[in-house]
This record gives C-alpha cells, sequence and structure tokens, in this order.
C-alpha cells in the first residue's frame, strides 16, 4: 500500500482480463479490485481466483434464479421437446432411455437460462433480454447433442424434435419471461441490494403492443398443445 | 418491527467485521478480518463473498461502490455497512454466545474459564 504506484506488484494485464471473462459482470469490478489488491505473486494470485471465482459464480446464480420461474420454464421446455416428440413418432416416450434423450437438451437448456440470468448486464433492453436467455439455453441444448453425437449418439434426439420443440420451448420460455421478469429485473423493497436498486431504475422499454402480440401467440400455441394431447389421449382410449 | 433471521456462525464472523472496521469494510479487509477471528483456521475469498452477498439479500447490510484507486488497478471497491436489522441480528447472537459462555462456565468451573481466558488472551496477543 505504501509502495509508489510502478513499484507495487501488479498480475498482468492479460491473465486479469482473462479471469474477468469468468467473473459475472455486477461483480466483476469489485472481484477483480480485491484479487489485483490481494496480488503478491502470480501463484497466490491464480490460488485466490480459482478459489473465489466459482464461488462467486454459485453466489450470482442463487441470486439471479427464481426457483418458481425455473420450474415454469423446465415445465414448458418438457412440453415442447415431448409434445414435438410424440407428434413426430407416437411410440418416441415408450422406449428405454427416450426419456433421458429428451431430459438432456432441456437440462443444459435451463443451465443456459440460468448462466444468462447470471451473466447478465445491467441495464439494456427488456424485450431482447427475455428472447436472449432462451436463445441462449436453446444454444446450450444444441452444443450438448453436438457433443454428445460424438460420443453417445444414441443419446441424442432427433434433429426434427430438437430443431420443433426447441423452437416451441424457446417461445414459450421468453413469454414465461416477460410475463414474470428475472429476479435481477424486478423492483425490489427498501432492503434491496445496490445493484438490483439500480436495476429497478432503468426504464422498461417495451410496449404494450409487444407484450399482447407474444401474449396472443403463447396462448394459441399452448390452447394448440392441449387440443393435441387431449386428441392423443383420445386416441389412445 | 421486523425480526432478523437468527444468524449462522460464518454470518456472525462476517457482520462482525463489518461492524469492527466501520467505514474500511470490503472484501478483502472482511475478508482478512474474518481470518483473524477464526484464527488458526483458513477462510476462502469466496467464502466470504458468498457469504456477504447472503446477508446482503436478507437486508442485513447495505453495499455501494466506492470510487476507483490505484492500488486496485483502477477499480472500485464495494463497501459494506451493518443495516438494523443486521445491528439487531449480531446483537442477539453475542447474547446468545454470552449466555452459553456462562452455562458452560457454570457447570465446568470458574477456573477452566479463568484458563480459557488466559488462553485465547495469549492467542489474541
Amino acid at each position: 500500500m505504501g509502495l509508489p504506484k510502478e513499484m507495487r506488484p501488479a498480475p498482468p494485464r492479460k491473465l486479469e482480463r482473462l479471469i474477468g471473462l469468468f467473473i459475472p459482470p455486477a461483480c466483476r469490478e469489485e472481484v477483480l479490485g480485491d484479487l489485483h489488491e490481494r496480488y503478491t505473486g502470480l501463484v497466490r494470485y491464480l490460488a485466490d481466483a480459482l478459489c473465489a471465482v466459482p464461488l462467486v459464480i454459485v453466489s450470482r446464480i442463487r441470486r439471479t434464479t427464481d426457483a418458481q420461474v425455473l420450474l415454469m420454464e423446465a415445465f414448458v421446455l418438457a412440453l415442447s421437446l415431448s409434445g414435438a416428440a410424440r407428434y413426430k413418432d407416437t411410440t418416441f416416450l415408450t422406449k428405454q432411455w427416450e426419456l433421458l434423450r429428451l431430459v438432456i437438451p432441456a437440462a443444459t437448456a435451463l443451465l443456459g437460462l440460468m448462466l444468462d440470468d447470471a451473466y447478465a448486464r445491467p441495464g439494456g433492453r427488456w424485450l431482447l433480454k427475455a428472447v436472449r436467455a432462451p436463445l441462449f439455453g436453446l444454444g446450450m441444448a444444441c452444443l450438448s447433442q453436438a457433443v454428445l453425437s460424438v460420443g453417445n449418439p444414441e443419446l441424442t434426439l432427433p434433429r426434427w424434435i430438437l430443431w420443433c420443440g426447441g423452437g416451441l420451448g424457446l417461445l414459450l420460455a421468453s413469454t414465461v419471461r416477460l410475463l414474470f421478469p428475472p429476479l435481477a429485473g424486478r423492483a425490489q423493497g427498501a432492503h434491496g441490494p445496490a445493484f438490483w436498486l439500480q436495476q429497478a431504475a432503468e426504464p422498461m422499454q417495451i410496449s404494450a403492443n409487444a407484450i399482447r402480440a407474444v401474449k396472443g401467440v403463447a396462448t394459441i400455441t399452448v390452447l394448440a398443445l392441449a387440443v393435441l394431447a387431449v386428441y392423443e389421449i383420445c386416441k389412445r382410449v | 418491527m421486523v425480526k432478523p433471521d437468527s444468524l449462522g456462525q460464518f454470518e456472525q464472523l462476517v457482520l462482525t467485521a463489518i461492524l469492527t472496521l466501520r467505514d474500511d469494510a470490503y472484501g478483502v479487509t472482511i475478508h482478512a478480518r474474518v481470518g483473524e477471528l477464526v484464527r488458526p483456521k483458513a477462510v476462502s475469498l469466496g467464502a466470504v463473498y458468498v457469504t456477504l452477498d447472503r446477508v446482503e439479500d436478507k437486508g442485513l447490510v447495505a453495499s455501494w461502490l466506492s470510487d476507483p484507486t490505484p492500488e486496485r488497478g483502477g477499480r472500485a471497491k464495494r463497501c459494506y455497512r451493518l443495516e438494523a436489522l443486521g445491528e439487531r441480528a449480531l446483537q442477539e447472537s453475542a447474547v446468545t454466545a454470552k449466555r452459553i459462555w456462562d452455562s458452560i462456565a457454570e457447570v465446568w468451573g470458574k477456573e477452566w474459564a479463568k484458563e480459557w481466558g488466559k488462553r485465547w488472551g495469549k492467542e489474541a496477543g
């Protein structure tokens, strides 16, 4: 602390930038600053970063994840994928391991949604945020399928089911997000964390017509799915 | 009046550190003070961040970003201060800890209490 600026040891800029990429933007400034202040050598810096960064990410996920919204998103993703699977092949869900094939992309999409919330930047357009997270989730689901296709192709979903189910899931998950904004985007009480209060002051840049249009499309889709489900049940009975 | 949640042991340590550091309570200093309090055990910086987030969500502490400083590579600090709810929760924890100490001393005797008092005094010195 007492040393002049040019004599004070400092971590390499590139390493700081690299570690900064892993830290959620909402807490990047203070965490990188703390790591910089504690810097005495490269090994200690890396050890500090390895100990702190994973816990910072977990804590950020805990703060930004709303369990109820996540459950709704899990439900619409499962509904979309299983709906697409049933539409394409009525015997799909009766075979062994078929349920696991549906669960893997749904689970990775949910992980993508959680990570996107955790790494969301303060401010920005609300409508874009509502669509971006499900898009990122869908991207993660596609990535998991690409990875599985190399090692375990029998666990991957047919492309048609993935694209149709994923597209439907994207639409429904976006609607859930529009109706129930993520925690980081909601107004908080007097005791709310400073970051959230700062975000709550951001103006919501979304028109009522856009919300109405998305709600309408989602309602029609849900009704179509419900009719399809009833039809399938009646056919079996 | 809002009744504060009971605190976990690590939360008590973090709140005590914030209380004693007053205006200088931020990640690095809180971690160092908690390290002094739990000596000889070691505490990770990440555990301190997680606990700070949790107590902030509970409304026990408030945080704000300070001005950037050169020793931090031109980055700001996130400073913390105890809220009224946090002070009450810490007071309750201190009273409970005192009751535990008194109850144990009553059973194991005054000599035991003196001996441990001396030991802690030496460690603190």
